[in-house]
């Protein structure tokens, strides 16, 4: 792709305190964040840690490892989210336009990578790379990556006005798509995070305002690539069967999904208890991963199933004000990125714990164990944290009131005032 | 939260009045959002079903999945027996390892197979098999691994791979008195011999667990409704074995049973005193350790009481007791033999070595084993010379039924006895000739041990003891429980009667040759018998014979009474005679030399 450069919106120093005249088109200055963000982040990886750590003897005992061996891992990777929220929500903002090109390199090597790595006995598809007792999922690298990347280019084409030019944008986006279906589903069998992406992609397209007929281009190539996933793999017709019919073998394809209805059933209004979990013992498969919130559900009921429910709310109402109050739109599509796969994945998950949705092998967010996806999750978040400094008062939407070259005529906006009605407000 | 904001936003300017160029990109926002919360409030509408709703129904199925009831097993009690003057164990427990797989948790049945089978060494492609059988979660790959196997298998950490221990019989005097215990089948069931008998008190009873179970069936601590009943470990047991005696009976009877070219007999040695039983034995035999490698069900017999067949001449002494005791002979009672009966137009005979009619005695008739004189013996109760009256008949058949309890089984503490078969004297076609027959020992069954037994009350002054082979039983807790002899009935005879027996018993064994004589102090006496094989046809083989003896050896006072059946001997001479009676001189000696027997204190 040859290499296009005008919609990077920031050069010159990376120091994040910028002056007011380098702050870019629609953005405010810098203030506080917005805390919320850090605070529900938190709250969701704490029950993460604590339902870890009640459920990890069980796990231990059924997969012959050390008692402690599962609320460790779980430790270490909440500090490594902890520390990669951190930079994120310090690293210079200007910085992640220019990181999309790269990471989306980091990412198609890294899948190159994980095809030649050996698969694991227990997990046989080629998902994770594995070095030493760590593992990486690189399906979590590609929705980082995917999503600075594309904010990049959709700004870019917003900027130039092309967004429902079907040679450059709804092309690209197509191809895109199906890249990324080719490479996660059909490379890595994760047809899980291919819906995360495939969610990520559309909508931001939707969101950036891609003309609807074009959208539904894409969402047609969707649905065909869905159907050929699920039409290419055994595993997966089963589990769509058992999803269309759950009762029918409880044994056999449906077991993850009866068991993961019975924890959650049994939970009743108040819960069993945090000790006193039942399926983690292994009835349900995966239990501190993609089926802890069946878990979560089984110890605590409905109120603390429905807690989690609230929190995630929370945090996509949150979100979306961010999205609404960020005028710059290389932010904005960022934050809107991230909420996608925040929501999406959520809903994935949960809808299949509850018997809505096929099983999937996906995480929770920030609650699943699983290092890769709390580390990237985290550091969407730390960007997002971050990028919750520079809304504006009230809601804004991005204005493409300017060719991208006359950005001096942009600057001079915040550096003094160039509008009569401005100038002549009258004053208190 | 608009509190966030205050500061850094109150600077903020307004938003620029120029044009916004509309790009819905709001309305889409809100329209996305939109759909979010919708999910999110099916999300509580569906937990609120699933959790409040239906509840009972996922708890119930939570249950029937989480809630188990195991038994806690029960040590089975020991089995022991005397040696010399101490208790030594003849049955041991031992845990060995049952190997199993849950399909639902193997991941790499190939792999896992592999990898089992080079610590096992089963077949792999059995393994792998019943490792993906589907709709099981229990999947038996080997059983009896050893400890060390099960801790390699164990360091592997297989998913879906595990162990579970369990309680085998282990037999440290290898196949000794096999017959006697029995063995403990695949379901912990006592089958045979006293596994069989006692397999309620040897078991103990099971402990009960309910208790919530992680996958695999390991209860869980924390769990609030587990139910704990502990168990109650099984009792041990002594038996009256003498296991030095036991041991050289069976060789004694193996090499003589060779010897005589029969396929199987049986020999007891038993204490006339008290019923107990020191040795018994049958061959062949088995390794109880290896049952299950035995095709041939009846190796698994005790067939000294379990096989009753017709015992031949040493019902004699039985009769002659019986006629003794009711007064009709005396012992210097001479009678003239016409060497002949005719009964119900059948003649009954004498063997060639009788040569014609003659005047007899009593001890002549079971010296001699003259089959006439039994009958005329069986006459004299009934009063009338010729013929086997109903009185006669009713008067033997209670001495065999009630006092010497043929066709009852004794209540020896085995599986399988057999009680054996005395004709009705009143019901039943040619009675005459049936109890003429009866009279010698054809025409009736019985087991050796109950021939034995009944000899026994007669030896011993006239109380009938049942036999028994269990001598103590000590509970789990400890406490023994010594097992009395019991005296079923007394003055089954008069003592007298005993007296007389034993002495013509005696002269018997002086009259016949033995290949090595018995030292003059000590008293040996027998009887032996030839019995004829009822062709199932009809009518009898006539060249095929069971020999039979039945003895006894002792001082002033008979210690060991003793029973031998060789099964279909091929040596040219009785059966009796030719097979049974040196096994009886073998054993006889056996005990003179090796256990205390008490010689005559004035001899």
């Amino acid at each position: 792709m040859r290499p296009r450069r005008s919609w990077r919106l920031h050069r010159g120093t990376d120091r994040d305190v910028e002056p007011a005249s380098s702050i870019p088109d629609g953005t405010s200055r810098r203030h506080r964040p917005d805390y919320a963000i850090l605070v529900l982040t938190a709250l969701l990886m704490v029950i993460g840690l604590v339902v870890v750590y009640s459920i990890s003897p069980g796990l231990a005992a059924a997969q012959n490892v050390s008692q402690g061996y599962f609320i460790t891992k779980q430790l270490i990777d909440v500090a490594l989210g902890v520390v990669v929220f951190g930079l994120a929500a310090f690293w210079p903002l200007r910085r992640w336009s220019r990181l999309g090109r790269p990471l989306v390199i980091v990412a198609i090597v890294a899948s190159l990578i994980v095809m030649f790595t050996p698969i694991n006995e227990v997990y046989p598809a080629h998902r994770w790379i594995r070095f030493g007792n760590f593992s990486f999922q690189v399906a979590e690298l590609i929705k980082l990556a995917l999503i600075i990347w594309l904010a990049g280019f959709l700004t870019k084409q917003w900027r130039a006005g092309k967004l429902a030019d079907a040679r450059i944008t709804l092309k690209s986006l197509i191809i895109i798509l199906l890249v990324t279906a080719f490479i996660v589903a059909k490379l890595q069998s994760d047809l899980g995070s291919t819906g995360v992406m495939v969610a990520i992609i559309v909508t931001m397209a939707f969101s950036v305002g891609v003309p609807l007929k074009r959208l539904a281009l894409i969402v047609a190539a969707v649905l065909g690539v869905a159907i050929l996933a699920i039409a290419s793999s055994d595993y997966r017709r089963e589990r769509l069967v058992a999803y269309l019919n759950p009762s029918v073998d409880c044994k056999g394809s449906s077991y993850q999904a009866c068991q993961a209805l019975i924890a959650v059933g049994s939970g009743g209004l108040f819960g069993l208890g945090l000790g006193y979990s039942v399926q983690a013992y292994g009835y349900l498969p995966e239990a501190s991963n993609d089926s802890i919130f069946a878990i979560v559900a089984e110890k605590f009921g409905f109120i603390g199933a429905g807690t989690i429910i609230v929190i995630y709310g929370l945090l996509i109402a949150r979100l979306k004000r961010l999205i609404e109050r960020t005028a710059d739109q290389f932010y904005r599509l960022i934050v809107v990125g991230v909420l996608a796969w925040l929501s999406t994945q959520m809903i994935i998950n949960i809808g299949s714990m509850l018997g809505l949705l096929p099983m999937k092998g996906i995480t929770l967010p920030l609650i699943s164990q699983g290092g890769t996806s709390l580390v990237f999750v985290t550091a969407a978040l730390g960007l997002v944290f971050h990028i919750s400094r520079y809304t504006s008062y009230n809601a804004k939407e991005p204005q493409n009131d300017a060719t991208p070259t006359n950005d001096s005529f942009n600057r001079r906006r915040f550096g003094r005032a160039y509008n009569p009605s401005f100038t002549s407000r009258p004053r208190a | 939260m608009s509190w966030l904001n205050k500061q850094g936003v109150a600077r903020q300017a307004p938003s620029s009045n120029r044009r916004p160029v509309p790009n819905g990109s709001g309305r889409r926002l809100a329209l996305w959002y939109g759909v979010l919360l919708f999910i999110l409030a099916i999300f509580l509408a569906r937990l609120f079903y699933l959790q409040i709703v239906r509840h009972d129904y996922y708890r119930q199925a939570a249950l029937s999945d989480q809630l188990k009831e195991y038994d806690i097993p029960a040590s089975r009690g020991l089995i022991k027996a005397h040696q010399g003057s101490s208790i030594v164990p003849l049955v041991l427990n031992e845990k060995l390892y049952t190997l199993y797989a849950d399909p639902l948790f193997i991941k790499d049945a190939a792999g896992s197979a592999a990898k089992v089978v080079g610590i096992t060494h089963g077949n792999a492609a059995e393994y792998e098999k019943a490792m993906k059988t589907k709709d099981s979660r229990y999947q038996v790959l080997a059983k009896r691994l050893s400890e060390d196997q099960k801790n390699k298998i164990t360091e592997l950490k297989l998913p879906g791979v595990g162990t579970q221990g369990q309680d085998y019989r282990t037999y440290p005097q290898g196949s000794l008195a096999a017959q006697i215990l029995g063995f403990v089948g695949g379901e912990g069931k006592g089958t045979y011999g006293v596994e069989e008998y006692l397999d309620k008190k040897l078991a103990g009873t099971a402990g009960k667990l309910k208790a919530i179970t992680d996958v695999a069936g390991v209860p869980l601590a924390a769990s609030r409704e587990n139910v704990q009943i502990s168990p109650k470990d099984g009792s041990d047991i002594v038996l009256s074995l003498d296991l030095g005696m036991q041991k050289q009976l069976e060789t004694l009877l193996a090499a003589g049973i060779e010897r005589s070219k029969s396929p199987s007999g049986s020999a007891i040695i038993m204490d006339p005193n008290t019923g107990a039983v020191r040795a018994m034995a049958n061959y062949p035999t088995y390794d109880p350790a290896q049952y299950f490698k035995v095709s041939d069900p009846n190796l698994f017999n005790n067939a000294a009481v379990s096989s009753p067949l017709e015992v031949g001449s040493v019902m004699k002494t039985l009769t002659a007791s019986a006629a003794l005791d009711l007064g009709v002979v005396k012992a210097d009672t001479s009678y003239s033999d016409p060497n002949q009966w005719k009964l119900d137009n059948y003649v009954i005979t004498n063997i060639e070595e009788i040569a014609g009619p003659g005047t007899h005695s009593l001890t002549d008739i079971l010296n001699q084993s003259i089959n006439t004189g039994a009958v005329w013996l069986l006459m004299q109760m009934g009063g009338k010379t010729g013929e086997v009256t109903q009185a006669a008949r009713e008067k033997w058949h209670d001495y065999m039924v009630n006092r010497f309890r043929l066709g009852k089984a004794t209540g020896i503490e085995q599986g399988y006895e057999a009680s054996g078969f005395i004709p009705d004297p009143k019901d039943g076609y040619a009675l005459q000739l049936t109890y003429a027959n009866t009279a010698f020992g054809q025409a009736m069954t019985a087991t050796p041990l109950q021939m034995l037994t009944a000899l026994a009350s007669i030896l011993n002054g006239g109380t009938y003891y049942r036999p028994y082979l269990v001598e103590q039983v000590i509970n789990g807790g400890g406490q023994a429980e010594a097992k009395k002899p019991e005296a079923l009935r007394t003055g089954v005879v008069a003592a007298p009667v005993g007296e007389t027996l034993k002495a013509i018993m005696e002269y018997s064994v002086a009259h016949h040759s033995f290949a090595k004589p018995f030292p003059a102090n000590f008293s040996v006496g027998g009887k032996t018998g030839t019995a004829q094989i009822a062709n199932p046809a009809g009518g009898y083989y006539g060249d095929r014979f069971n020999g039979t003896y039945l003895g006894f050896v002792g001082g002033d006072k008979i210690q060991y009474v003793i029973a031998v059946r060789v099964n279909e001997p091929k040596v040219g001479k009785y059966a009796g005679s030719g097979a049974a009676q040196p096994l009886f001189g073998d054993i006889a000696h056996m005990l003179i030399n090796d256990f205390n027997v008490a010689p005559r204190s004035g001899g």
